[in-house]
């Protein structure tokens, strides 16, 4: 393999994992704040992506207005399904285990109301880049792989900075900390509570038009995807989100390097003995030990 | 005495099914579902006994059915002895759990799923053993003393048997030592631990016990579809036996029974509403995880309690404080 090749896969990599990182950070913020292993957090993806392409169909958009429409697809979404599902469990005071099920009730009503909605058939995304490639110190890499690894840091960068310099931020860091505290100093925490899976949606349905310009949109492209993003926030520590960047871009790199490298058959099998070996090593995830900060 | 006559009533209705349902296709369903009662009752012991969120019962219940399937099929082994060994094989595979048993909650489950995805991917990649992706075919009809399970009828009555026989032993290991000490670990570990009771030990012997349940359910599915490919052992099986339990009640044995019917024959009575079924199916999921506490299991006695308004009500317990949610 010329090193041309092994660029562009390690590039590929990095763009695959910023997308896992984008579900990552919102099931891993969705954790913090309310324990809740959202398994409808692969769905609220599709929803973005199918959304960014159904905007697509009826202008001929800019990619970063179909990446804003996608964004604010899925966020509509997962404050939809929060203050009509989430909250009313909650204030049924069921034990966490039933919200948890009920995410995988979500999950099925997502991809199953998505398929009456757009069909079965694999959507393909018009073809929204430059077909050849930029020239990066002499070697041919694909613009559409640099603006998905541009876009997604960019996504986690500005969330960084949301979450240390905004008041918003900062009360719901707060409240994901310790809730009754959190209250104690006039925060509301359903509204945190509420904004979080907002931004969780909204970086989901970022990761699913990136996703589905890669490769194609479809109801069920959520589900797997989903767990691998689960699989990368565990790696990283469920609840730290820099440990979700981190699973997210380790993830997406070793599996693609495993696929090209190791076998194209067992790529996800080699991603799963990566999560229980880091697991076995250190029980909570590679970054949960650098303490509660996000 | 109460609980004799229910359990009579309940098992006449159950051996009753077949020759009121005379419809082949339909007891195959009820064939699958007791097979779900199994596997419920599996995983009721680690979720709702020991508390551990196992998302990898799939992968036991696969290796059950590719062992016994192989067995029969390619050895000439007898079914009882294939069905036996179905479950210790997925005993002994349960053995590689033994090093993650002791990580917390949430990283338990997602690293079980991930044990059921390496499975899936063998069973699906491993062409000289488990015939890839077309799986194995015309696997032969469970034959006991001679005796050949034929017909959907004969094989239903074999899969209530083992099912009761679970349930049995089920129930007696939740009261025995065993079961409190995971009952105990469920409720603290520390306390546990401080009780002399060896976490991590108990722990593996749980997802052993259940890994053999699983298997021997494996064993039946190979020999009652008689056709088996790893698309039916993927992690969305896994998922759906998680649902099964908690929407029958977590810690509950006939909440898991009641869970496994539900979870697989609503699909199958929703199949009139056509492309509706599955958005149904979930929405009636979500629903039952806020209709009670307890799931169905749950269910049952708070209306019992509604229709039996006229005794005095018993002192309600003080369920609405705690838990910040």
């Amino acid at each position: 393999m010329s090193a041309q090749q092994f660029i562009q896969t390690v590039i590929g990599g990095l763009a695959i994992g910023c997308i896992y990182s984008l579900i990552a950070l919102g099931i891993s913020m969705i954790i913090r704040a309310t324990e809740i292993l959202h398994f409808a957090q692969g769905e609220i993806m599709m929803i973005g992506a199918m959304t960014g392409l159904s905007a697509l169909w009826m202008a001929d958009l800019p990619f970063v207005l179909v990446l804003a429409i996608g964004m604010i697809g899925g966020g509509v979404a997962a404050v939809a399904i929060e203050l009509s599902v989430y909250r009313t469990l909650r204030s049924l005071r069921v034990p966490l285990i039933n919200i948890v099920v009920s995410t995988l009730g979500v999950s099925l009503i997502l991809q199953n109301v998505a398929r009456l909605v757009w069909g079965s058939e694999p959507l393909r995304f018009p073809n929204l880049f430059a077909k050849h490639g930029i020239d990066v110190y002499g070697f041919a890499v694909s613009p559409q792989l640099i603006w998905i690894v541009v876009l997604g840091f960019a996504m986690m960068v500005l969330l960084q900075l949301f979450f240390r310099h905004t008041r918003l931020g900062v009360a719901m860091q707060a409240a994901a900390q310790d809730p009754e505290a959190a209250q104690l100093m006039g925060i509301s925490v359903r509204r945190t509570t509420t904004f979080t899976f907002l931004i969780a949606g909204v970086m989901a349905g970022a990761a699913g038009v990136l996703l589905g310009s890669l490769f194609f949109a479809s109801f069920n492209m959520g589900f797997l995807t989903g767990i691998k993003a689960f699989v990368a926030a565990t790696i990283g520590g469920l609840g730290s989100l820099t440990g979700a960047m981190l699973g997210g871009l380790i993830f997406g790199l070793i599996e693609t390097l495993a696929g090209t490298f190791i076998s194209t058959a067992y790529k996800d099998a080699i991603g799963m003995a990566l999560l229980i070996g880091v697991l076995l090593l250190a029980p909570s995830g590679i970054l949960i030990r650098v303490g509660r900060k996000i | 005495m109460k609980s004799a006559a229910a359990r009579v009533l309940v098992l006449g209705g159950f051996l009753a099914v077949p020759f009121v349902q005379t419809n082949g296709y339909w007891q195959h369903v009820f064939c699958v579902a007791l097979i779900g009662v199994i596997l419920a009752l599996g995983l009721q012991l680690l979720a709702g006994m020991a508390g551990l969120l196992s998302l990898g019962q799939a992968a036991f219940y696969g290796i059950g059915a590719y062992v016994s399937a192989a067995l029969t099929l390619r050895f000439g082994v007898p079914f009882l002895f294939a069905f036996i060994l179905a479950g210790v094989a997925a005993a002994v595979c349960s053995l590689l759990l033994v090093p993650i048993v002791r990580l917390p909650g949430s990283s338990l489950a997602v690293a079980t799923l991930g044990f059921n995805i390496i499975i899936y991917l063998v069973l699906l990649n491993e062409d000289w053993a488990t015939g890839g992706s077309f799986g194995i075919m015309n696997v032969p009809a469970p034959r006991i003393l001679g005796y050949a399970f034929n017909s959907e009828r004969a094989m239903y009555f074999l899969c209530l048997f083992v099912a009761a026989v679970v349930y049995l032993a089920m129930e007696r290991l939740v009261h025995s030592r065993f079961g409190r000490a995971l009952r105990a670990i469920s409720q603290d570990e520390d306390a546990a631990r401080a009780c002399g009771i060896s976490i991590n030990l108990y722990k593996s012997k749980c997802f052993l016990v259940a890994a053999f349940t699983a298997g021997i359910a494996g064993s039946l599915y190979a020999h009652q579809a008689r056709y088996i490919n790893p698309y039916d052992f993927t992690f969305n099986k896994s998922i759906e036996i998680l649902i099964m339990v908690v929407v029958g009640g977590l810690g509950s044995m006939p909440g898991a029974v009641a869970g496994a019917l539900i979870v697989v024959l609503a699909p199958e009575y929703l199949r009139s509403s056509g492309e509706l079924r599955l958005i149904l199916f979930g929405a009636l999921v979500v629903v039952l995880m806020g209709f009670s506490r307890g799931g169905v299991a749950g269910l049952v006695p708070a209306l019992g309690q509604q229709l039996m308004r006229f005794r005095p009500s018993r002192p309600v317990k003080a369920t609405s404080s705690g838990e910040p949610q």
